[in-house]
């Protein structure tokens, strides 16, 4: 038996590095300091669903194939294609994510990442106005206002209140654990009441319940200390802990902040609500940011990918800007798969630019609407497609995934997922973060080491590994590619 | 006279910016057929994806016969000259143009007189996105010329206008004339949301209905009939808008006021 300490869980943009994982006869039996999501990748990775062997679509039908035909056939695909796309790249790690780079520059291809589904909007907006940021130690230590806004940490990325922001004791700032378990107490005593006394309808409850999403801001936002305010579309559990819920009207998100940015600027409105909330309740939320010491807001795919979506960033980027000539205030978003922001790091420390990456005129240009996938994809440009580290079978909309399975597909992941389901050469690879080592970014873009706890099934290789083999077999098939045109 | 007629419906994105009237000026059919272009991520010349004849007749120069949809650059950065696409015309048509006419009798796909600095754009259909606005990341929106459009745009077009006119005979979508600061916007039918927003500068006219308005404009009066340039004014009445207040911005957003009865209740009362 072996404890392994400091482990990187490899989940979410998180990346907590204080997991404890106990293996026995090369098998993890026990994991300590992990959420439950966490838990369940490190004791459930080893299913049914693992791939175990290469395999070939022959007739409709998957035939395990020996490794050198696998990549044979991928390199053959991938070096015949006229407009390949390269796609996933998020839950892998930095090292493979380079060769990946490699590949698409030598095959004239497409390098995208989940990002495009994702939080692409947010760097398209970093890219028109910038980005005031810093890493989460910072925040954990001196933030006294936190936002989020259009995300549920609570539910997407446990630990992210509890290692980072409002039930983490900084240096600066206390913890809000204990006033937010009297917060819990309260409501389960006013739950009681509520219950005992109950004669209202359905319907009834629901009114009341509306009534108390509009309350008014707390005297506690003008306080010192720890504040947690939450903005979204409907009251997430994130919500249910805040010091202050503001219920958005769906897609209203770019006008509720357009206006707090005026207020901000100390410019009167016309109207007397903007996207559902009464004007002098924004007023009072903004001079809660203004009068703050240090403010964050953490976004999440309610602003991404709402109506607006880059412009819903930019703006948010926008308001950041302007408090911060009254106060001081960062911007962060919330990113997903553990190592999203390390495609977009090493994509853009390669190329220029950080997804939806077009090679095809042999040198990186870049144009999202243009050269992102799922837009190649809805037109039905592509001929053939490489999905490593991710599923688009399950996230794409029907035509992309009609088109995308209309030409040969390449997909390198450890499980069955639906995209390996419907793909023509399936390689089986070992997970990272458990059975091999790397770098990932977290969602501060701190890089942190992947750690390695078990040994991976044999014969399966790393993402990397495999890259690397495909890259130098397509490099061979172009050679003798161009050999047999100079002799003809 | 030019005149280049697809050789096949194309899937890979063609890339054909040497299609322009300043760089076939001068040149013989063979010279023309030569010219490089790139289909997908191989590089070909012009003859392999076009039919290429030469008519008498000398205007326009450039004629393209048939669905242009995945050609791409066409006219890019064009100072002179005139190109008639007969069919659809692909994306970043007339990119940076600085003179001459591009005539389209179908529809035109996105970033269409993408940054354009003079010169005349006629789609006799509709536009995609990003209509006139500049490349991602850029402030460098269109600065002079006029873009006219018989049908639909898409969203976010007229993006950081800083001068020209874009007449819309359609409906327009979201983020029309985001950010821009000098110009003048014509859109007959309806607007979408988030109009004029965050605008510093400039004009935006809409005859018709405007979709979810932007809270932080302040209206200022109505006016009867607004100016869109020398031989043609826009009937009224219309609601006329002070703003982007997030910006500090002094443009002027005319809103028609029958077509929006909505605003009545709003606005009304500071008038």
């Amino acid at each position: 038996m072996s404890v392994i300490n400091a482990v990187t869980c490899p989940i979410c943009g998180c990346l907590c590095d204080d997991i404890e994982v106990t293996v026995v006869n090369n098998e993890v039996v026990k994991v300590k300091n992990g959420c439950a999501v966490c838990e369940a990748k490190y004791m459930g990775y080893k299913s049914e669903h693992r791939i175990r062997q290469p395999l070939i679509r022959k007739d409709g039908k998957f035939v395990p194939v020996p490794m050198k035909e696998a990549i044979h056939k991928a390199a053959e695909i991938l070096a015949n294609a006229n407009y390949p796309i390269l796609y996933g790249w998020s839950s892998t790690n930095c090292e493979a994510q380079r060769v990946g780079v490699e590949l698409a520059e030598e095959v004239g291809g497409v390098l995208d990442n989940t990002a495009v589904v994702c939080h692409g909007p947010s760097l398209m907006g970093t890219q028109e106005v910038g980005i005031p940021t810093s890493t989460l130690g910072q925040i954990r230590h001196r933030a006294d206002l936190i936002i989020y806004w259009g995300c549920d940490p609570w539910s997407a990325h446990p630990r992210h209140l509890e290692r980072y922001t409002s039930f983490t004791k900084g240096r600066f700032e206390d913890s809000e654990w204990k006033s937010y378990l009297n917060k819990v107490k309260a409501a389960a005593g006013r739950k009681k009441v509520l219950s005992a006394t109950r004669v209202a309808p359905k319907q009834q409850r629901a009114t009341v319940a509306e009534e108390v999403v509009f309350n008014k801001p707390p005297e506690t936002l003008q306080k010192e200390g720890r504040k947690l305010i939450v903005i979204d579309v409907r009251k997430s559990m994130t919500a249910e802990v805040a010091d202050y819920f503001i219920k958005v009207e769906p897609n209203k998100d770019y006008e509720l902040m357009q206006a707090i940015r005026a207020l901000v600027k100390e410019q009167e409105l016309d109207v007397d609500q903007v996207a559902g909330v009464p004007v002098e309740y924004i007023k009072e939320v903004v001079d809660a940011l203004v009068n703050c010491n240090f403010g964050i807001i953490f976004f999440g795919m309610g602003l991404t990918q709402s109506a607006g979506k880059f412009r819903n960033i930019e703006v948010a980027i926008s308001l950041t800007r302007d408090l911060n000539l009254r106060t001081k205030f960062l911007i962060m978003p919330m990113r997903g798969h553990f190592n999203v922001s390390g495609a977009n790091i090493v994509f853009a420390w390669q190329s220029g630019y950080a997804f939806g990456v077009d090679f095809s005129l042999g040198y990186p240009r870049y144009n999202p609407g243009e050269t992102t996938s799922m837009d190649i994809l809805l037109r039905g440009e592509s001929d053939a497609a490489l999905v490593i580290a991710s599923d688009p079978g399950a996230t794409f909309p029907k035509r992309a995934i009609q088109n995308l399975v209309k030409h040969p597909l390449i997909v390198i992941d450890p499980h069955m997922n639906p995209t390996a389901m419907l793909g023509d050469v399936v390689f089986p690879s070992a997970f990272v973060g458990i059975e091999v080592e790397g770098t990932a970014y977290r969602m501060d873009n701190v890089p942190l080491p992947l750690k390695k706890v078990v040994e991976p099934p044999e014969g399966i290789l790393s993402d990397e590994v495999l890259l690397k083999n495909i890259l130098e077999e397509v490099r061979s098939i172009k050679a003798q590619k161009a050999k047999k045109a100079e002799v003809v | 006279m030019i005149v280049l007629t697809p050789l096949k419906k194309f899937q890979f994105p063609v890339h054909a910016e040497c299609i322009n009237p300043d760089v076939f000026k001068g040149k013989s059919v063979k010279e023309i057929a030569a010219l490089p272009v790139w289909e997908g991520n191989k590089k070909k010349k012009l003859s392999d994806i076009f039919k290429i004849e030469e008519t008498p007749a000398e205007t326009p120069d450039i004629t393209i016969n048939g669905d242009a949809t995945e050609v791409r650059r066409v006219g890019q950065g064009m100072k002179n000259g005139e190109i008639v696409i007969n069919g659809n015309a692909g994306m970043h048509l007339g990119e940076k143009m600085a003179g001459g006419k591009i005539t389209v009798n179908g529809t035109a796909n996105g970033w269409t007189g993408s940054s354009m600095k003079k010169g005349l754009i006629e789609i006799h259909g509709d536009a995609g996105d990003y209509l006139a606005s500049p490349y991602r990341g850029s402030t460098a929106g269109m600065r002079g010329g006029t873009i006219i459009v018989d049908g639909n745009v898409g969203g976010d077009s007229g993006c950081y206008l800083r001068g020209g006119t874009i007449i819309v005979k359609g409906n327009a979508g979201p983020f029309l004339g985001f950010h821009i600061s000098k110009g003048v916007i014509y859109v007959e039918k309806n607007a979408g949301g988030r109009l004029g927003a965050s605008m510093t500068g400039g004009k935006i006219v809409v005859s018709g209905a405007v979709d979810e308005f932007m809270p932080t404009f302040t209206v200022d009066g109505i006016k009867k009939k607004v100016k869109i340039d020398d031989d043609f004014k826009a009937e009224g009445p219309f609601y006329v808008f002070l703003g982007d207040l997030a910006e500090h911005g002094t443009g002027k957003l005319f809103v028609s006021q029958p077509s929006n009865p909505q605003f009545s209740a709003i606005y009304d009362k500071y008038l």
